[in-house]
């Protein structure tokens, strides 16, 4: 699954460790979802969506 | 030529550096020093149990309540452990679960194959008991642990 995350991260001018205060988790874990070695769950791809006021299809995106 | 390579192990070794401060602030987060504490403590229950009962210490039931004594100690250090995992995010559960799916099975395979060693030709027990095979179980998680964090890095 590829996803949006360190673009707009960036856009904001967060740092991963910022992103991962913001959705409660650790910067280990928005490291390894921005290089797509891990997708997140359901709960947590909404509370991305919802931090950056977009809908979870924009965010990610599934590869065959 | 030189020198890229010094660059480059150097860069490594940074990045090595920079995981270990990692896992150890991870640590902190979750657990604070009670984990460390507590397993500090269990370890050393372990280590002065084990001593008295190598010594000709009597009677029967005392050196059976000596070797027990580590269990709750034990208990207790799980028991933070536990907790701690409940207070991590998703990829550190699965990080815990991916280094658990690692040891255990291997652990059952050594466990197994000693088994059949010892039928096959009496092991020295001095090598081979149990008092020094559980010891390659905390290793097998720790190396469990580092591959799943690696994965993910």
């Amino acid at each position: 699954m590829k996803n949006r995350l360190k673009v707009l991260r960036a856009e904001r001018d967060w740092s991963q460790a910022d992103l991962a205060e913001r959705l409660g988790v650790s910067r280990q874990t928005i490291n390894a979802i921005e290089t797509e070695k891990y997708d997140p769950s359901l709960p947590l791809a909404l509370k991305i969506g919802r931090l950056f006021d977009q809908c979870v299809e924009k965010i990610f995106v599934l590869t065959d | 030529m030189v020198e890229s390579k010094i660059a480059e192990v150097l860069k490594e070794s940074k990045e090595v550096v920079d995981h270990a401060m990692e896992a150890v602030a991870q640590t902190k987060r979750v657990y604070g020093a009670r984990l460390l504490m507590r397993g500090l403590l269990w370890v050393a229950i372990y280590v002065i149990a084990r001593g008295l009962l190598e010594t000709a210490i009597e009677p029967r039931s005392l050196r059976i309540a000596i070797a027990l004594l580590p269990v709750p100690f034990f208990v207790w250090w799980l028991w933070t452990w536990m907790k701690g995992v409940r207070r991590m995010d998703e990829l550190e559960r699965r990080i815990e679960l991916e280094a658990l799916a690692f040891a255990f099975p291997i652990a059952v395979v050594l466990l197994m194959t000693l088994g059949l060693l010892d039928l096959a030709m009496p092991l020295n027990p001095d090598d081979w008991s149990l008092r020094h095979v559980w010891a390659m179980m905390p290793a097998l998680y720790f190396m469990g642990l580092w591959r799943a964090k690696r994965r993910y890095q």
